[in-house]
């Protein structure tokens, strides 16, 4: 029997709804979600993407948490660094860094050189700026919100794009394009409070206190659903810092995150990696010890995207499998 | 400027690409800017093959069967026929000239009509000039 | 094909129902009896501007399915086509949804024999969004205060839980770009006649159904909701009938009026250079069925990512490929993340099909679109 069912699209921080088909509890494909809000019922590739991962399957072994666990015992806490990644529900990150803070571990929270900013600017202040200000290919790197640059420019906005491609889609929109670096087409250009500046790279992690002192509302756009939410609760540290702490990890401790790809670096010279996944991924292939979890549409939660709005989920399928909390709470008491 | 008018043909084997033959061993004269593809049957071109040319770079795109009644596998040229009224519709929409696009029914004996058909598709190509696509 | 008015002698249901709970009410006797193991119809799940398909198997969940939900455009024809097509099963379709089970019918992807269509008249269809801006901004009342809504009279009008309405006429609404969606605004296909019977409110007294039958199907189910005591009904006047043909033909003419504006847009190439390529348009599409097989997903199509694909080698394929089978759903619109307005084109194309054969999609009756046709003729 077929259903259609509620949740949030996992892949990027513009925070759009969609519906899941499942045809007797199994999930078959996803359908528009016109209800909500952010994305009316439109969704990107990876969005509509993103519930075929779900069949990666991994299976839970119990004795491969009491062995993980057996590690971080065995280790001095100093040297144990816990991934503190976007892809997490707010529930979820709430318990991982109570984890690391009672047991002193280091926490690497990192978001491509980003970092949290206090006051951003909403999808609707975006459609109704007199300048845009775009770093980065939004328009097919994070459609929904390229949406409302489409929008703005209907509403007599002029739009300033900076980025490496000169044939991408935004830059096709774009009233004037540059490719220079971030830290030149900041410096060069003059800001007002009617305009906004969206971004979802950068050049460097310095070029994030030129965005600061600009005199424009700010939308810095993530590349994972809960960033956000991930970067309120702990802040951002810079490329090099990462790199660095990643260096003096003995035990690399990675919550729902596939860092093997965001990094150059050599991951199997880190001793230990313990991955908690749904799915398999780049990651999982390499860790040490894999314990399965539940992915985001076996459980609830909520995630907060870049324009600050919390958004509650509702599991539309059921699991066996232990959620990251319940792993949590297990290991604690373990460690205890 | 004219020298650089890309123009693809698509001929069928029994009689269009017969045609062509005919105009050759004949000596006739004609544009070399032709970049002659044989198929089997003018009923085995899909619309997307014109649109692939278009977007490869061609300027014009030429298609050639057999006469309507005489097609070697019956109706394949019907079937031809049907869509390339549709393939005119579509391409005028998206900023090509319909006279970009030509199809004709030559048979293997017409090397003269071949040979005034490419004369005529050169000339107004190149009054129009090479196809921008955005 | 006659002509009936009919109404619910449930009276849970004739409170529920737009007009009479005829719809409902058949639904509940194609469960109720086994002839159907389920019925595919809209439930509004969080509002009434969350209009959701859900297929009802147990015929006390009916209820939560009555009554009309304008806000709620979906389409239904590729659900059945992907999940249900192996079950028996009775729907309620609008005019596009009908005119996508008729062609898909024809491309062996639907077996008529396992549906039971029971066809809605529609004037049109608001996105959600669109529709509570729509109401904040034209009516000054708040969306989550609007219990239901109707499309009467060249108005819509929003009926609020103490009964009062407001109405707004259709065309200061879409002057300002609210208003149905644009697809909606150019359709000319009102009543769902490929539907074994078409069911609405026009030309109907207050409290019943008007029913138009079409074929022989359609006639048995009304036969047999009335023996099982469901429905009851009467004739239909030669004033009703004609009331009925008259709002069909205002409509149709509104909608000519709105295709002769905007088919010109179509050649705004401008539109285009957003496209991202990520084809949410195909995906959607009720008539697109080659999945993995498609051919914008052979070697020879892939583009390069991160640029826009040329709209001629990228459109232009499935516009070959269909575009004489557009049944002017609107879904392509909906879910383009860069707002293309997708079914113009297509739509546009469908009309020029027409005009060369006289095929119109989903509708004519020919067995076959004419391209498909091994017959030796030329358009």
């Amino acid at each position: 029997m077929i259903e259609i069912k509620h949740t949030l699209c996992p892949s990027c921080s513009v925070g759009c709804g969609i519906n899941v088909i499942l045809d007797n509890e199994e999930i078959v494909g996803t359908f528009p979600y016109k209800r909500h809000p952010v994305n009316e019922g439109k969704n990107c590739l990876n969005g509509r993407s993103s519930v075929e991962n779900v069949e990666d399957e991994l299976a839970f072994d119990s004795k491969v948490l009491d062995d993980a666990i057996g590690k971080l015992k065995s280790c001095n806490n100093e040297k144990i660094t816990v991934v503190f990644s976007g892809n997490n529900s707010n529930e979820d990150l709430e318990a991982i860094k109570s984890l690391c803070e009672s047991k002193g571990f280091n926490i690497l929270s990192y978001a491509n050189n980003l970092k949290n900013f206090d006051s951003v600017a909403s999808y609707d202040d975006v459609e109704n700026a007199s300048n845009l200000f775009v770093i980065g290919n939004i328009l097919y790197e994070n459609p929904l919100i390229g949406r409302r640059i489409v929008h703005a420019k209907e509403n007599g906005a002029k739009i300033y794009v900076n980025d490496d491609l000169e044939n991408s889609p935004t830059s096709n929109i774009a009233d004037e394009f540059t490719s220079l670096s971030v830290k030149e087409f900041l410096e060069n250009n003059d800001f007002t409070d009617d305009s906004v500046i969206l971004f979802n790279k950068v050049g460097s992690f310095e070029d994030l206190d030129l965005l600061e002192s600009a005199n424009s509302k700010l939308l810095p756009v993530y590349s994972k659903s809960n960033s956000k939410g991930a970067l309120k609760l702990v802040d951002a540290i810079s490329k090099e810092e990462a790199l660095e702490l990643l260096g003096n990890t003995e035990v690399l401790f990675i919550f729902n995150d596939d860092i093997v790809n965001e990094f150059d670096f050599d991951f199997k010279s880190i001793p230990q990696i313990i991955s908690v996944s749904p799915s398999k991924n780049d990651t999982t292939e390499i860790a040490d010890f894999v314990i399965a979890t539940k992915s985001w549409l076996e459980s609830d939660g909520s995630f907060t995207n870049a324009e600050d709005l919390t958004q509650e989920f509702s599991s539309v399928c059921e699991s066996e499998k232990m959620g990251i909390v319940e792993i949590i709470e297990k290991i604690s008491g373990e460690l205890e | 400027m004219s020298d650089d008018i890309k123009i693809v043909g698509l001929l069928c084997n029994w009689c269009c690409y017969g045609g062509a033959d005919t105009a050759g061993t004949a000596r006739m004269q004609y544009p070399p800017n032709v970049r002659i593809i044989r198929v089997m049957c003018s009923g085995r071109i899909n619309p997307s093959m014109i649109f692939k040319a278009f977007e490869d770079g061609a300027d014009g795109v030429f298609v050639g069967g057999c006469h309507i009644g005489d097609c070697h596998y019956d109706a394949g040229n019907y079937k031809w026929s049907r869509r390339a009224k549709i393939v005119q519709d579509i391409i005028e929409e998206f900023g090509i000239e319909k006279e970009r696009f030509r199809f004709e029914w030559i048979s293997a004996s017409e090397g003269e009509k071949f040979q005034k058909t490419m004369d005529e598709f050169y000339k107004t190509l190149s009054k129009l000039g090479p196809l921008e696509l955005e | 094909m006659s002509y009936i008015l009919a109404r619910s002698s449930d009276n849970a249901i004739l409170e529920a129902g737009e007009c009479g709970g005829a719809v409902t009410s058949i639904f509940k006797y194609l469960l109720d009896e086994g002839i159907v193991e389920g019925v595919l119809a809209l439930r509004p799940k969080d509002d009434i501007y969350d209009g959701v398909p859900t297929f009802i198997t147990n015929s006390e969940d009916l209820i939560s399915t009555a009554g009309s939900y304008h806000c709620a455009p979906t389409m239904v024809g590729d659900i059945i086509q992907k999940y249900l097509s192996d079950k028996k099963i009775a729907v309620a379709v609008k005019p596009c949804d009908i005119r996508s089970i008729e062609e898909l019918i024809k491309r062996h992807k639907i077996n008529p024999d396992n549906i039971y269509t029971v066809g809605l008249n529609c004037g049109g269809t608001v996105s959600p969004i669109t529709g509570r801006k729509m109401i904040e901004l034209f009516y000054d009342i708040d969306p989550n205060d609007v219990v239901s809504e109707e499309i009467d009279k060249g108005q819509f009008i929003v009926e609020l839980a103490d009964g009062s309405e407001k109405g707004v006429k259709i065309h200061d609404l879409e002057q300002q770009g609210y208003g149905r969606r644009n697809n909606c605004q150019r359709c000319d296909v009102k009543i769902p006649r490929k539907a074994n019977i078409a069911c609405g409110n026009w030309g109907a007294e207050d409290g019943w159904t008007f029913i138009e039958i079409n074929d022989e199907k359609g006639q048995s189910l009304i036969d047999g909701a009335k023996s099982s005591g469901i429905l009851e009904t009467k004739n239909a006047s030669e004033k009703s009938i004609e009331a009925r043909s008259k709002v069909e033909g205002i409509m149709i003419k509104m909608s000519n009026k709105v295709q002769n504006a905007k088919f010109d847009e179509a050649e705004d190439m401008d539109v285009w250079k957003r496209c991202i390529g990520c084809y949410a348009c195909r995906d959607i599409c009720p008539i697109c069925w080659c999945y993995e097989n498609c051919e914008l997903n052979k070697p020879y199509f892939k583009e390069e990512i991160n640029i826009t694909p040329n709209p001629i080698a990228f459109q232009g394929v499935r516009l070959s490929h269909i575009s004489f089978s557009c049944c002017d759903c609107g879904q392509c619109d909906d879910v383009c993340p860069m707002d293309i307005p997708v079914s113009l084109i297509f739509d546009k194309l469908q009309k020029k099909y027409y005009n060369r054969t006289g095929y119109v999609a989903g509708v004519s009756d020919d067995i076959k679109p004419p391209l498909y046709s091994p017959d030796k003729v030329e358009l």
